[in-house]
């Protein structure tokens, strides 16, 4: 699966099966949407309050909201910083995990031994509690939304890779160029990373899926971005308000976090299985 | 076996410890420092709640002395009082527990009613008609926000239908006796249902994984080759062995029922431990907030512990130390 990779998305998509194609395209698909949607941002924050709480029509083709704001362009504009921070959070949690996870795999004993602990004492931690504390207590900005999700979901991918690691150290390329004089981190990064990559990309994507999740429920909750800034989880915060007069307020945007979670977990999933069947 | 877990129990020593830091080192999170600093949290405390956290936390006092005095009261279940209400915090969790107990349990308890013979059947015909329905169902749940479901349900059966209360415990004039207990379950059944669904996914794919492993293993083959059918082989044996997994996760249930109430709590009304944690962290009540991630996270570590023993006993591989 690196050498699909590797060599470009056509051999990805051979690896993938049918149902991973269909998420690609559906991730790819979204990905227009998003760099299509500076078109509808001067409409999905124009306030017409004779137009408010509109059901779904062909001017409106998903109604409008408690501000009379066209709930289609809503709904699109959000995109390209829904995908961005499901992104950049799950990179950074696979960086921290990657860094964790692979010092205690590599090096073993004590090290090892400090870091397994602390992979624990975080998955101790009910996932919400932290996300919600440190979404809360930092000054609210995306960095603080990216960080609070990437310094949460860590342990996982620390456990993955730090079995990987553990697996792959005592090999012979490993033993080949540690004998060759090639320092711990250039080891770590340029023997090791590539070959458990496969792994963690699969994480990865379902980490991307959970990272656009706990965003959503961080703004649905209140304590996510900060206005102006709209996600879909923050389209839907408005939704509970009006749930008895205005059922689309909750459907549309729900709808958009739906396709695009089950998308890149449908991904991963795929993923999973080209990297599995291929080794 | 009692090697294994002496060795589990020592490595839980610094787990613990970890655990107290972490939650110590959140306090000092909060923008400047908890009482005096600047940001937007210093405008919310109340001069007599400053005065509460200084006296609590020693704040005038060096991090390390600070750190021991507070363990020392922790220990004692002394979380200090409230900031909303000034009462003690012990107090107030005592008054959530219950509701968020019912409502997990409840919805737990649904889980693996659900999940379990689900799995099994699923995993007892891998890539077979039930398998790849129930699989691709549970995906589509897995992929479902609880949030958003919760909300459609609610306009669904609260609204469109009128069958169930919107949100809340109990109807305002609640009715005694059998009338009672019906009002009491119209008010559970979406919150449950969305809890249950939530977790549904990753315990019914679980248990069909190890079922689907376990039916190759040799002791099946043998059990068939006795002459036992395919069901009696799948439930006397594989099922049996497939549970193992099952146990070393339910220590983990623990966080993510507690994840998954602050949300649903919050929708439904419900005034439970996660709609309690929520609360105080908009309200910036950090003896609260302090006192639920703790206790939250202490009782995690014991769960796991337990899970980690309950797995040691069931595995005569474990329980004979031939497997560490």
């Amino acid at each position: 699966m690196i050498s699909g990779i590797g060599k470009g998305t056509a051999s990805l998509w051979r690896a993938l099966p049918g149902s991973g194609r269909a998420a690609l395209a559906v991730v790819g698909f979204l990905w227009l949407v998003s760099a299509a949607s500076p078109l509808v941002s001067s409409r999905a924050s124009e306030i017409r309050l004779e137009d408010r709480l509109q059901p779904p029509s062909a001017a409106h083709p998903f109604g409008t909201d408690d501000l009379g704001r066209d709930l289609f362009s809503r709904v699109v504009a959000a995109t390209p910083l829904s995908l961005t921070i499901g992104l950049t959070a799950a990179g950074v949690s696979l960086a921290v995990g990657f860094l964790v996870g692979s010092l205690g795999g590599y090096f073993g004993g004590a090290v090892d031994l400090v870091l397994s602990r602390l992979v624990e004492v975080v998955l101790c931690f009910p996932v919400l509690f932290l996300l919600l504390a440190l979404a809360a207590f930092l000054p609210p900005s995306p960095a603080t939304v990216i960080l609070a999700i990437g310094l949460t979901t860590w342990p996982g991918d620390a456990r993955l890779a730090r079995a990987e690691i553990l697996k792959a150290r005592d090999l012979d390329y490993t033993r080949a160029a540690r004998a060759a004089g090639a320092s711990t981190p250039r080891i770590l990064f340029r023997h090791l990373l590539p070959n458990v990559l496969a792994p963690l990309l699969v994480s990865a994507a379902f980490g991307v899926a959970w990272a656009i999740l706990a965003e959503a429920a961080l703004s649905f909750l209140g304590v996510g971005l900060p206005a102006p800034a709209t996600s879909w989880g923050g389209i839907l915060s408005a939704a509970p308000a009006y749930i008895e007069v205005a059922w689309w307020m909750a459907l549309f945007p729900g709808l958009a976090l739906f396709l695009t979670v089950s998308a890149y977990n449908l991904l991963a999933e795929g993923l999973r299985r080209a990297s599995t069947e291929r080794t | 076996m009692i090697r294994y877990l002496s060795r589990r129990l020592l490595l839980a020593v610094p787990t613990l410890f970890g655990i107290v830091v972490l939650v110590f080192l959140l306090l000092h999170l909060a923008p400047g420092s908890p009482v005096t600093g600047g940001g937007e949290s210093s405008r919310r405390i109340s001069q007599r709640a400053a005065e509460e956290m200084r006296k609590i936390y020693g704040l005038d006092r060096p991090l390390p002395e600070r750190f021991a005095k507070w363990v020392v009261r922790v220990v004692r279940l002394d979380f200090g009082e409230s900031f909303v209400d000034h009462r003690p915090v012990f107090d107030r969790l005592r008054e959530a527990f219950p509701y968020t107990l019912e409502l997990n349990g409840l919805a737990l308890a649904a889980t693996l009613l659900i999940a379990v013979p689900l799995g099994v059947a699923a995993g007892g015909r891998p890539e077979g008609p039930l398998d790849r329905v129930s699989g691709a169902f549970l995906f589509a749940l897995y992929s479902l926000p609880s949030f958003w479901a919760a909300l459609l349900l609610q306009a669904l059966f609260c609204i469109r239908l009128r069958w169930l209360p919107l949100y809340g415990v109990a109807s305002d004039a609640a009715p005694t006796g059998w009338a009672g207990l019906q009002d009491q379950l119209a008010h559970l059944a979406l919150p449950v249902t969305c809890l249950t669904y939530a977790s549904l996914a990753f315990y019914a794919r679980l248990v069909r994984a190890s079922v689907a492993e376990a039916r190759q293993a040799d002791f099946v083959l043998a059990a068939r080759a006795r002459g036992l059918s395919a069901r009696q082989a799948l439930w006397k044996h594989a099922f049996r062995n497939a549970l193992l997994p099952l146990i070393t996760v339910l220590g983990l249930v623990l966080p993510g029922l507690l994840s998954g109430s602050v949300i649903i709590e919050r929708i439904f009304a419900w005034p439970g431990l996660g709609r309690l944690y929520f609360d105080s962290i908009l309200s910036r009540d950090y003896p609260v907030v302090l006192a639920l991630s703790l206790l939250g996270a202490v009782a995690t570590l014991f769960f796991t512990l337990i899970a980690d023993v309950a797995y040691a006993l069931a595995d005569p591989r474990v329980r004979d130390g031939t497997l560490v």
